[in-house]
């Protein structure tokens, strides 16, 4: 479906009174030197000459065996179908779709139609949202959901309706529920054509170009710090914070460079999955366990513990360390708790020049990672990045066991994988069901990974995430 | 069957001649006993060629905005009508290329066009109705929404109009336009071919399928396990085959005896892409295929729906069409470059 020669179409979708129609005119507007289609299912005001304007009802085509993932937009088929006989005068296809349209049935129809998919190539989704009515909107009907699941271009529109508070953590909540679309503001759905043509988002690759950081994965945990320990009696305390416990693992033989800090990261997320044990102030804090430190108490409170041979250690910490003014120091010769038996100075590294309090043990590495929320919405992305190879036939497996028991919840999905003995990048894409995957450019120098994303409702993201672990060589 | 793969025809099909319109050739046909073969266009242009030589008789270009959708050749007179995106149907002398009738049907796409095998009654879909006319241009009546746009029309007699549309199989009365029989089914039919005797009706399905009926029973069935959806579909002029696309291979269902129900169709293969358009000609079991590859093969088949090519050739892109001249002595081709080809067709 990538073929040079398909002509793009990108679908606009957003709410009524979100700025479809004005978008779409200043789109013509501005291509003036392109023929653009218009399908519109929604009656608009597009009035510009050099674009073909079409209105078609919407009509949603189930199949007979019932699987919504096969659904499709008969009226896009018998459109396009006609359209495309006449392809030397099309540069491009706009499909506006109605505010309450499911973009599932659109999207699915540029992968299931033969005929579709031989001539067309979806470049993108685009959702249009008006910022003074979605949070409304979003609680009442799951059109408006699924319009920002399946949105590469979320155009936040309208924002002069809005204070910059508001926008700030409306954006954010767009963000939690689709990580993979680029949000732009507006305030007349005044953007630039590029932000919402030609935009390959079905190309993993410019997604990534765009913002490199999207798939990176969130943690448990927020916080780590490295700190260089002798053999000795150590005090974390902490003061009162925001929250009355706080999960940590303690992690001994700690490493200070980025890969051995994320590969103790990912011994932590199994930790954090296990249950805790509650620690009181007071107590000693066991290496290598999900720990729970009890903060209810008013004041600072301590707790304990014990290093046998010089080495590093790292503290992975729910929170940061700044929130509760985390501290550790030498509990040698200390009063609070500490028990008689052989003591040493701690070695306070001499290269450190960071001032520190009361035999206070500096940090000598720290990190912050992005810390996992609380969803609101049912709606929500996964990223899962990896790497190494992955085993073929294991990850057909993993997927297709994924697709049949979740796919009706998965509404867009992308990625590379890096395949065992292949050359080349395997990228796929797939709405629902529906996966399209070939391979792609080779590798190269670039070092191998797996990215994927997955963007859908309720997902077990455990569960997948050990799934694709599983696929691994 | 070697030597139907060069560029020259080759077996039954012998050179005619070939011509072209200006855009995407999308319907067309014979006149009469084939004095003329008339083609529209998708820059919405009619023309007519000489049958026997091909000479450009007459052409009208730009006559339905944004393009020909669909044509019907009248049964019995030398007129044809054609429909377009401009929501119009016109009907057409053919002799002089002058619109002796035309036609608002409504503000959409008039998709389909029929007339009925006597003549008397002109049908047209646009959105989800259709209408009837008759000789004079005056509307005769409308019928209520189909649960979609109709994808398909055919009479199934001088009296009875079919309609096809998702999920639903449709017959009007000819004279009032109330329905007379629903045959119903989950599924969006993009085709519909009836037998000669009207009892048979089969469609294509969006999922890969066809989907028949027997309507004296009421009875239906199903053919599945196609690679594509089966938009072309042709009967026979006995009853007896129905020839199907839907893939590379052309599937021939025989419906002799109890079948097509547990039997083997006729798998033809020789096409190297999906298979585009299918008709017989009128007598002699003799079907001609058009595919997206650009090929042309017309086959001899038995009554069991086995066969053999006994004819092939390429034209320059995609086969939108194939029409047999009909006395079944020659074979006209229309392509997506605009190009009606024709060829003789020997014993």
């Amino acid at each position: 479906m990538d073929t040079p020669r398909n002509i793009p179409v990108t679908i606009l979708t957003g709410f009524l009174g979100s700025g479809k129609t004005t978008l779409l005119n200043r789109v013509l507007k501005e291509e003036h030197g392109k023929r653009i289609a218009v399908i519109e299912n929604e009656f608009g005001e597009v009035g510009i000459d050099q674009a073909l304007v079409i209105n078609a009802d919407e009509e949603i085509f189930e199949m007979s065996n019932g699987c919504i993932c096969c659904t499709v937009r008969g009226d896009l088929i018998r459109v396009l179908g006609n359209l495309m006989k006449r392809r030397d005068k099309f540069d491009y296809v706009l499909v506006e779709t109605t505010g309450l349209a499911d973009p599932g049935p659109v999207a699915q129809t540029f992968f299931m139609d033969d005929e579709i998919r031989a001539e067309f190539a979806l470049d993108g989704i685009v959702t249009l949202v008006d910022a003074a009515h979605i949070e409304q909107q979003l609680g009442r009907s799951d059109e408006s959901t699924e319009q920002i699941a399946f949105a590469d271009v979320l155009v936040l529109n309208k924002t002069d309706l809005v204070d910059d508070d508001a926008l700030d953590s409306l954006e954010a909540r767009l963000r939690d529920m689709n990580r993979m679309a680029r949000v732009i503001r507006s305030e007349r759905a005044d953007v630039s054509v590029d932000t919402v043509l030609n935009l390959n988002a079905f190309d993993l690759d410019q997604v990534l170009e765009r913002r490199p950081t999207f798939l990176e994965p969130e943690y448990p945990f927020e916080w780590t710090g490295v700190y260089a320990l002798d053999v000795g009696r150590y005090e974390l305390s902490l003061d009162d914070g925001p929250d009355p416990a706080m999960s940590l693992v303690v992690v001994p033989g700690q490493g200070t460079d980025d890969p051995a800090l994320r590969e103790s990261a990912e011994l932590c997320v199994r930790r954090y999955a296990e249950p805790a044990d509650l620690i009181r102030p007071g107590d000693e804090m066991p290496v290598g366990k999900h720990l729970n430190l009890q903060l209810d108490s008013p004041g600072r409170k301590s707790f304990f513990l014990e290093v046998d041979t010089p080495e590093r250690v790292g503290l992975y910490a729910q929170h940061t360390a700044e929130e509760f003014d985390l501290r550790l120091t030498s509990a040698n010769g200390a009063t609070s708790g500490a028990e008689d038996g052989p003591r040493a100075e701690p070695a306070t590294p001499a290269e450190s020049g960071a001032p520190h309090v009361n035999g206070a043990v500096p940090v000598e590495v720290e990190r912050t990672w992005v810390a996992q929320h609380e969803h609101d919405d049912e709606v929500g992305s996964i990223a899962i990045e990896r790497e190494g190879d992955v085993d073929p036939d294991r990850l057909n497996e993993w997927l297709g066991e994924l697709l049949r028991e979740h796919g009706v919840d998965i509404f867009r999905m992308k990625g590379f994988i890096s395949v065992a003995g292949e050359s080349r990048r395997f990228v796929f894409q797939g709405v629902h069901m529906l996966f399209d995957g070939q391979p792609d450019r080779p590798w190269g120098d670039a070092p191998r990974r797996n990215q994927l994303i997955f963007i859908g409702r309720n997902l077990p993201e455990r569960s997948m995430r050990q799934g694709f672990e599983a696929c691994l060589v | 069957m070697s030597g139907l793969n060069g560029d020259a025809p080759a077996g039954v099909l012998r050179s005619g001649w070939s011509a072209r319109v200006g855009d995407y050739a999308i319907a067309g046909g014979w006149t009469l006993r084939g004095e003329a073969l008339v083609v529209g266009d998708a820059a919405g242009g009619v023309y007519a060629f000489e049958g026997k030589s091909g000479a450009a008789i007459w052409a009208q270009r730009g006559v339905h905005e944004g393009g020909v959708l669909a044509m019907a050749i009248h049964p019995n007179r030398p007129a044809f009508a054609t429909a377009g995106q401009d929501g119009r149907v016109l009907v057409w002398s053919a002799a002089e290329g002058r619109v002796t009738l035309a036609v608002d049907v409504g503000s959409d796409w008039v998709e389909n066009v029929a007339w009925s095998p006597d003549g008397r009654w002109l049908a047209a879909s646009c959105s989800r109705q259709v209408h009837a006319y008759g000789t004079d241009g005056v509307r005769v009546w409308r019928s209520d929404d189909h649960p979609s746009t109709v994808s398909a029309i055919a009479w199934s007699g001088t009296e009875e109009l079919a309609t096809a549309c998702y999920g639903r199989v449709t017959f009007f009365d000819a004279s009032t336009g109330k329905p007379r029989q629903k045959l119903e089914w989950i599924g969006s039919l993009v085709s519909m071919v009836l037998s000669p005797d009207g009892d048979i009706v089969a469609c294509g399905s969006q999922d890969n399928s066809v989907h028949f009926w027997r309507r004296s029973t009421e009875q239906d069935s199903e053919m599945s396990g196609y690679p594509g959806k089966p938009s072309a579909l042709a009967f026979d002029d006995t009853g007896t085959l129905l020839a199907t696309g839907g893939g590379e291979a052309v599937t021939v269902w025989s419906f002799q005896g109890r079948g097509p129900e547990g039997t083997q169709p006729g798998v033809l293969e020789h096409h190297a892409e999906a298979v585009t358009t299918l008709a017989f000609a009128r007598r002699g079991m003799r079907l001609a295929s058009g595919g997206r590859d650009g090929g042309v093969v017309v086959w001899s088949l038995g009554r069991d729906g086995q066969g053999d090519a006994i004819g092939a050739a390429p034209v320059a892109d995609v086969v939108g069409a194939l029409y047999w001249r009909p006395d079944g002595r020659a074979l006209a081709a229309l392509d997506a470059q605009g190009g009606a080809t024709v060829w003789r067709v020997g014993d």
